[in-house]
């Protein structure tokens, strides 16, 4: 019994320590891929990260961070900053970037 | 004679000075994002430009540059090599669209030549290069306005140019995206006549290139690369 409460308990905690994290934020000017990849660049370039998500289009740029990463809110508007653009909103969901690329491609 | 050069370059000292001071804010057309290098290269028979810039905040940078000018009769030839420095003025971030003012300028070494029947003249002058560039952008449009003052001692190359394009359709942001753009340019004293080229212009993430004919049927090929 004592070992069943480990296992569920192990399971429990480890679902929620390393439940997958996006930063997906809205982002104001981005109309060029060459003139974006700054963006791109950025977030890449932080130990966070896991995969990188632009949509042109949509305006949307996905951050996903690797198991039990963070990173805030104000970092990424700050690098986005660097990069030339604004942010409008920003939120966080616990879709894996390839998720949200499919369901954006969608629309 | 030394009087002569300074009431000259007034003007053009006063609107480097003015458009500084004009910068209130802003944050990176020709120049890359923070900490990143840009790449340009303007290559037609008569006008071929290297320039190479560091972008020291999201809206300064510094570069070099180096270009070759050649009048359509091919008796007058510069070359010059400047210290460049680019400030974003102002950008817009629009939903939809990206417009941005800019602040080019540089000095440096001209070395120029004109042949003349007899007796060529050879000279070597400071020449100052500053100029504005408004951009305006969509994922399906692109407009842009170009003035820039060369100006060195009885030398007068002030450039200008138009451009308008429009890409043929929306792209993924990892792919390569053709756009149809025609310029229209001129270069004071090396020119009479307004240089018009229609070009295709490729963008992708980690390149931009144009190419094209002009209307002396010369070709024209331009990058960009950031890294």
């Amino acid at each position: 019994m004592k070992k069943l409460y480990a296992i569920i308990f192990v399971t429990l905690f480890s679902q929620t320590a390393f439940a997958v994290q996006t930063i997906k934020a809205n982002v104001n000017g981005m109309v060029c891929a060459f003139c974006a990849q700054g963006i791109e660049k950025k977030m890449r370039a932080l130990s966070q990260t896991k995969d990188v998500y632009v949509n042109l289009k949509q305006r949307v740029v996905a951050i996903e961070l690797k198991d039990g990463q963070t990173l805030s809110n104000d970092t990424v508007k700050d690098l986005i900053k660097d990069a030339g653009y604004e942010i409008t909103s920003i939120e966080i969901t616990e879709h894996p970037v390839a998720h949200i690329k499919a369901e954006l491609e969608k629309k | 004679m030394q009087s002569t050069t300074y009431k000259q370059l007034l003007p053009v000292l006063f609107l480097t000075t003015a458009l500084q001071l004009l910068s209130f804010q802003a944050t990176a057309g020709p120049m890359g994002f923070k900490d990143s290098f840009m790449a340009m290269g303007d290559f037609s028979n008569n006008w071929q430009e290297l320039f190479v810039n560091y972008a020291i905040t999201p809206r300064d940078a510094f570069g070099v540059s180096a270009t070759y000018m050649r009048s359509d009769d091919k008796n007058k030839t510069r070359t010059l090599e400047e210290i460049t420095y680019t400030r974003l003025l102002k950008r817009w971030n629009l939903p939809n669209s990206q417009a941005n003012l800019w602040f080019l300028g540089g000095v440096g070494a001209l070395q120029g030549e004109d042949e003349q029947i007899g007796k060529d003249n050879e000279f070597d002058k400071v020449m100052f290069t500053p100029g504005i560039q408004f951009d305006y952008e969509t994922t399906r449009v692109y407009l842009a306005a170009t003035h820039r003052l060369y100006r060195a001692n009885d030398i007068n190359h002030d450039f200008s140019s138009v451009r308008a394009g429009f890409s043929f359709y929306e792209t993924d942001y990892d792919k390569t995206q053709p756009w149809f753009i025609l310029e229209a340019r001129n270069m004071n004293g090396l020119s009479d006549k307004t240089e018009i080229t229609p070009m295709l212009r490729l963008i992708n993430k980690s390149f931009f290139v144009e190419a094209g004919v002009n209307n002396s049927r010369e070709p024209r090929f331009n990058f960009m690369y950031i890294f």
